[in-house]
């Protein structure tokens, strides 16, 4: 092989390796340049929520402080993780967790300071929010009974005692016990009704489903909506969705026919956040919290995404539909203490 | 180049020229252990529990989820050889209507991440009252997107190697089936098996699609374990359990390349002529070529149809800015992956020392451990370090990759026959004047596929770019994920589709390489 060839090849071969470097210094340049770009007016927020519509209302709390707001969203579990596993190395200043248990669980790890805000305790019931001021709830979605009025009697259903019906037995369909919505639930039913009778109402509930557990509420819901299933448990805001016609015109369709029961009591559960125990920009972290659970930023963080905001109902029109509810009153806090129990109920009761 | 025609193995070469041995040494040694920290943390971690190593246990959950692992494996991995080697055969050595064009639409699979197959699946079934769900589909979603591993890796073979072999057989009377079993199948059972293995240890770290079908394997137990269940040894003894079923993999393939070696000794450049198909041969021929990528692509594309009244486009700058950033860690992480591959798999040849060997054997196994699992233990060692995510991001992929790009230039370097090296350094050629002057143009073909596959791989990547990565930079994967999991498909729509057009645009990037094979064999 001439030496030219030789060299042509070589240079062939060696392409990927030198693009592969100069991109990851490229790269490595930008991440730099981006963690030296100014301490000082900025937060580095960690979400567990990743919706649209947050950003938005960020932009918007940068506009009105001109506090920059940095963002990184991943699943709950893996920013406790990562956030535990940074110490005082983390960037973040605010935590935002979806789901009471596992902000319950950050603040028992330590993960967040306590805070005191005059206009947080205004803005928060509570009820939902830690008692020593480590986080704080900023949005309630509720756990609802949905029914399809041509399978099963909406009427017939008052609370989810009611699901351990036997008439039931292969209408009510539920999605898997690895959902920390349903977690919190029975959670919720074990303060409520002690232990024994949450125990004896998960398995007469779960002998009633015939079919596969679902793995997620969009499936479930259609599931309801096209008469293979009867009745089922899901959050508001993926029927809200679907009702609203965001999903498409066949979802709205089908969403329509379908009837939002609130048990009485209902079981809400939460998103909330904290300023993160190492942050460098404490005040900030906090003015972003109030920001946010402030009645104005609720209208952007929950409404948008049709959820409730901390008080009343707000003016999501698709939600007024729904009606209104009486919440169990059972704080997130409790729930988040009984969260390993409840999974290991779910778990012998045959939950699956 | 040197004479034509297949000999025995023969002893590894011996090295005249040791000068800049050390060099090399020491890169793989660093190699190694950069490769093999996360998984050396797992087990320090599994022995630092409450009880030692006796506190491991697998647990009725645990078993089931092996259960479950293995038996996907199995499935998957059969299935995927016969789909796999099948086309790989079919395009290459028969000839029939369209076979061009069908040998180059098995590369669209690639494309295709499992998490949105199993998603759209899922969406599209639900919509038309169907349930998607079970084992049953977690075998059809995972096939799907892994044969093609099976064929990339075979079909060279059987174009490239055993031309004058199958010539002996047609002489002699022997037909296509005949050729087929007897001859092209053995000679391609390294390429097969490195296919087969990757495949597997696809389906071990699997975690998207296993978890939305609802068959919990050991992936998903070990998520479960550490961050649900706030149990992080029992998730590392599950994750040990992962690793040996891929040690075993791996050691199997291995054994299968030892059994089967042979030095490919050159071809000449004659066409060799191809069967041709007639009847029902054909429309089998057909079947097992279209079907397979017409799913993995149809399915996405029905999908969107469905849903584009749901649309929800970011702007463009965003679907740019997402874009440029999945293509640029792609590139960075296939660039210095395959460089690390390579830099094991001429360890291999150049080392004789055993330990080294045994190394660079293990430093392919972060690709068994879930991308879940790769992200916690690094952040464990990267956190208090206060290392950049970028760099956590980038070493986590190579690890996780290395064994795409290794088994490839593996399987390429035992075709290259020691003489060569032994003419080379008995000339006076260093192991870089080797490697520049004879490995590099005959591995060319192997770098390529295997820079392309890590490349797809990354785009696709998710655990590890969704822990790892640094503020403000979201990836294609990222956003499809959070919107999927959010269950909205509209807004899910346009970054899907950019990562099946980024995949796609890499896998056929690799035509140009598959018509080389055909038109030019290699000289």
């Amino acid at each position: 092989m001439s030496g030219f060839a030789t060299l042509r090849s070589m240079r062939r071969q060696l392409t990927p390796v030198r693009i592969g470097t100069a991109a990851l210094i490229s790269l490595t340049l930008t991440a730099a340049a981006t963690a030296s770009r100014a301490q000082s007016n900025e937060i580095g927020v960690y979400s567990g929520r990743h919706y649209n519509t947050d950003k938005q209302l960020y932009s918007q709390f940068t506009r009105q402080t001109g506090i920059k707001v940095r963002l990184l969203e991943a699943k709950d579990d893996a920013l406790i993780e990562r956030l535990r596993s940074e110490g005082k190395n983390s960037p973040a200043d605010v935590l935002v967790l979806v789901d009471a248990a596992r902000l319950d669980k950050a603040s028992d790890m330590g993960l967040f300071q306590a805070t005191r805000s005059a206009a947080l305790l205004r803005d928060v019931p509570l009820s939902l929010r830690d008692s020593k001021g480590r986080w704080y709830g900023l949005t309630r979605r509720v756990r609802v009974v949905l029914v399809n009025p041509r399978l099963v009697n909406p009427a017939s259903i008052k609370t989810y005692a009611d699901l351990a019906n036997p008439a039931l037995k292969g209408k009510l369909c539920l999605r898997d016990r690895q959902s920390v919505y349903n977690q919190s639930l029975v959670a919720d039913q074990m303060i409520q009704r002690g232990d024994a009778a949450a125990a004896t109402w998960v398995k007469a509930m779960t002998a009633n489903v015939t079919k596969p557990y679902f793995t997620s509420d969009t499936p479930l819901i259609r599931a309801i909506g096209n008469g293979q299933c009867g009745v089922g448990l899901v959050n508001t805001y993926y029927v809200a969705r679907m009702v609203s016609g965001e999903s498409g015109a066949a979802d709205k369709a089908l969403a329509s026919k379908l009837k939002v029961v609130f048990t009485n009591p209902a079981h809400v559960n939460i998103s909330g956040a904290g300023v993160t125990r190492h942050a460098k920009n404490p005040a900030a972290a906090l003015k972003l919290i109030e920001f946010l659970a402030s009645p104005a930023g609720g209208k952007g963080y929950a409404e948008a995404n049709h959820e409730y905001p901390l008080k009343g109902y707000g003016s999501n029109a698709t939600l007024k539909a729904f009606g209104t509810f009486k919440a169990s009153g059972i704080s997130a806090e409790q729930m988040g203490a009984k969260n390993k129990a409840a999974v290991k109920l779910m778990e012998t009761n045959g939950w699956k | 180049m040197v004479a034509a025609g297949a000999s025995q193995p023969s002893a590894p070469p011996v090295q005249p020229a040791q000068e800049g041995r050390t060099a090399l040494s020491l890169a793989v040694v660093v190699v190694v252990l950069l490769a093999l920290a996360p998984v050396a943390w797992l087990v320090a971690f599994a022995c630092s529990g409450p009880d030692g190593l006796s506190g491991l246990s697998l647990g009725s959950d645990g078993l089931q989820q092996l259960l479950n692992t293995v038996g996907l494996v199995t499935a998957v991995g059969g299935l995927g050889a016969a789909l796999g080697a099948g086309s790989g055969w079919l395009t290459a050595r028969c000839q029939f209507a369209g076979r061009r064009w069908l040998r180059i639409a098995q590369l669209l699979p690639l494309a295709t991440p499992s998490y949105l197959l199993a998603a759209t699946l899922i969406d599209v079934g639900s919509r038309l009252g169907y349930r998607v769900h079970g084992s049953l589909w977690t075998v059809v979603v995972l096939t799907l997107s892994t044969y093609s591993y099976v064929f990339l890796l075979s079909t060279e073979s059987f174009s490239v190697s055993g031309r004058r072999q199958l010539e002996a057989c047609r002489s002699l009377g022997v037909g296509p089936w005949g050729s087929f079993w007897r001859v092209a199948l053995p000679m391609a059972m390294p390429s097969i098996g490195a296919g087969i293995a990757l495949a597997g240890m696809e389906v071990v770290n699997e975690l998207g699609a296993v978890e939305l079908l609802g068959v919990p394997t050991l992936s998903a137990g070990i998520l479960l374990r550490w961050q649900q269940q706030g149990n992080p040894h029992g998730a590392v003894a599950l994750a040990l359990v992962a690793l040996v079923i891929v040690a075993l993999l791996v050691a199997a393939e291995r054994k299968l390349r030892e059994r089967s070696r042979c030095w490919n000794l050159g071809n000449d450049s004659s066409e060799l002529e191809r069967w041709s198909l007639r009847g029902w041969r054909l429309v089998a021929a057909w079947m097992v070529t279209l079907v397979p990528p017409l799913l993995t692509l149809g399915l996405p594309v029905l999908w969107a149809a469905l849903s584009w009244d749901q649309l929800q486009a970011e702007p463009i700058g965003e679907l740019a800015s997402l874009s440029g950033r999945s293509f640029a860690l792609a590139l960075a992480a296939s660039g210095i992956t395959v460089a690390a591959g390579l830099l094991l798999a001429m360890a291999k040849r150049w080392i004789p020392n055993q330990l080294i060997q045994q190394l660079s054997f293990l430093a392919g196994l972060g690709y068994a451990i879930p991308g879940t699992v790769i992200a916690l233990a690094l952040m464990l060692i990267g956190g208090p370090a206060g290392l950049a995510p970028m760099v956590l991001l980038i070493w986590g992929y190579t690890d996780r990759f290395l064994a795409v790009a290794k088994g490839g230039l593996d399987a390429a370097f035992e075709r290259i026959p020691p003489s060569m090296d032994e003419a080379a350094t008995s000339l006076g050629c260093s192991w870089m004047a080797v490697l520049r002057r004879i490995h590099l143009p005959l591995l060319r073909s192997p770098l390529v596929v295997g820079t392309l596959l890590v490349f797809v791989d990354t785009v696709k990547e998710l655990p590890i770019t969704f822990s790892l990565r640094p503020f403000d930079f979201d990836t294609l994967a990222v956003r499809v994920f959070q919107y999927a999991s959010d269950e909205r498909v509209g807004a899910a729509l346009v970054p899907a589709l950019l990562i099946l057009i980024l995949g796609l645009a890499a896998s056929l990037a690799l035509i140009p390489n598959l018509e080389r094979i055909e038109v030019e064999p290699r000289s």
